[in-house]
């Protein structure tokens, strides 16, 4: 990315993703696709969620939307299904960046239903975003650990959607380590990211007693389709709280998409330089080979 | 990969405005269906839900892209979402009415089928990074979720905000 695009630019790529993908081809033209995506909802909402017990009571709920998702991956992948190309996933990303749209528009319609709750707790709303930080203190020791080096900064500093992959890569440059580090997390994030915190909702819902607000808002710190996977098993747990439960997650999901951006510029970044240069030198491994683009 | 990400965007035309609404209106009619097999709920009210949702969508990327200032049609969508239904708004019943008859899950649904067939491009990328990538993904993301929750949860423990 050109060092003199600025941060604000580098907001839209959403936008162009979706002008790119939606107004040059007819993308409602591509029947197999919508007709597969048909096909999968109806599957996946006849079978329903499926409750596993865990030991001690853990529950784990696996909802209809994990399938959809798995099985579009499939059919993505699976040789013999030929209309589900290269070319329909690109017009399915174009889509959603535009359905995205729909799934805000509706979590926002429970937020104006819930406004007075919002302004009583906007202290923990804001306040939480900090505690995002986290990541910072938790995953570098273990990047140096498993022999990462400069890659660790951008891997652990934020949970590395596409408004913190801008910031990287503005600071640093397309081809530092840093920003190596957080394409990988991108990648992988967007791979195992939705099943992986569907999961772990499950499991902290059932096993930590924290108050449901908490769950919500916590549901909102990733990408919209991981604030919607957390939504699922949060709101199960909760029955009576729906619509709190999804304005609270769809506030959450907000900031991370506008204010947190801004954290990652002048406190996660910074922070995370300053653990790796004290805790480099005490734990960091030989560098290893890199993988993938260098 | 990240070239997808740079290129300009383009202006839009009537064309585009079209291919916007027809998207909308297949994505619609596919999670009403999977609404009414899921959740039990009737055909026409959440028809309307949709409707609503989607006219919502629709002028806030409109909006993103006619007004001169750089703000996300992610903002744009949440004020319009917001004010309709805030209470004592004219709107507000109507809006909440029909826009309760789509389940949120019904919509991740869908969407995720969508986002599950644009995944495969990433796939072959994801397979060359090693496990270590892994390990780290999954703790970046666990220590998140649990930061946010426990600080939420000690704030509102503190401010008393009843369970």
């Amino acid at each position: 990315m050109n060092k003199d695009k600025s941060i604000h630019d580098s907001n839209h790529p959403y936008r162009e993703k979706t002008d790119k993908r939606i107004l040059k081809k007819n993308p409602w033209k591509d029947y197999g696709l919508h007709v597969t995506v048909l096909v999968l909802v109806i599957i996946a909402e006849m079978i329903g969620p499926i409750q596993i017990k865990l030991i001690n009571g853990i529950e784990v709920s696996i909802m209809p939307l994990l399938y959809t998702m798995a099985l579009g991956l499939i059919f993505y992948l699976a040789k013999p299904i030929k209309w589900i190309q290269r070319k329909q996933a690109r017009i399915a990303e174009g889509a959603m960046m535009l359905f995205i749209g729909v799934l805000i528009a509706k979590l926002a319609v429970s937020s104006g239903q819930s406004m007075h709750l919002l302004f009583e707790m906007g202290p923990a709303l804001m306040l939480q975003e900090l505690g995002h930080l986290a990541t910072i203190f938790i995953a570098l020791p273990v990047a140096l650990l498993l022999g990462f080096k400069r890659e660790s900064i951008g891997m652990t500093n934020s949970i590395g959607r596409e408004p913190e992959v801008a910031v990287i890569v503005d600071k640093y440059g397309f081809n530092s380590p840093e920003s190596r580090g957080i394409f990988a997390l991108f990648v992988v994030g967007t791979i195992i990211g939705t099943v992986f915190i569907s999961f772990l909702t499950s499991i902290s819902v059932s096993l930590l007693p924290l108050h449901p607000f908490a769950f919500a808002m916590a549901c909102g710190v990733g990408s919209a389709s991981m604030n919607a996977a957390s939504l699922g098993p949060t709101l199960a747990a909760f029955p009576g709280l729906e619509t709190q439960i999804e304005a609270f997650a769809g506030f959450s999901n907000l900031l991370s998409f506008s204010i947190s951006i801004y954290i990652v510029i002048f406190v996660a970044v910074p922070l995370t330089e300053k653990l790796y240069y004290w805790l480099e030198p005490k734990i960091g491994r030989k560098a290893i080979i890199e993988e993938g683009e260098g | 990969m990240m070239v997808d990400f740079i290129d300009g965007s383009e202006n839009i035309t009537v064309h585009g405005v079209f291919n916007w609404i027809l998207l909308l209106s297949i994505f619609s009619i596919i999670t009403v269906i999977g609404n009414f097999i899921g959740y039990d709920h009737p055909i026409g009210d959440s028809l309307v839900g949709m409707g609503i949702l989607s006219v919502i969508t629709l002028v806030g990327v409109w909006m993103e892209r006619r007004i001169p200032f750089n703000i996300s049609s992610i903002i744009y969508i949440s004020a319009i979402g917001i004010i309709l239904a805030f209470p004592g708004m004219p709107t507000s019943e109507i809006v909440s009415y029909y826009v309760s008859k789509v389940e949120l899950l019904s919509v991740v649904t869908v969407f995720l089928a969508y986002v599950g067939i644009g995944m495969g491009k990433s796939w072959n990328e994801f397979k060359t990074l090693g496990p270590r990538a892994i390990i780290v993904t999954m703790l970046v993301i666990a220590s998140t979720y649990l930061g946010s929750a426990f600080v939420a949860h000690v704030i509102l423990v503190m401010t008393g905000v009843p369970a």
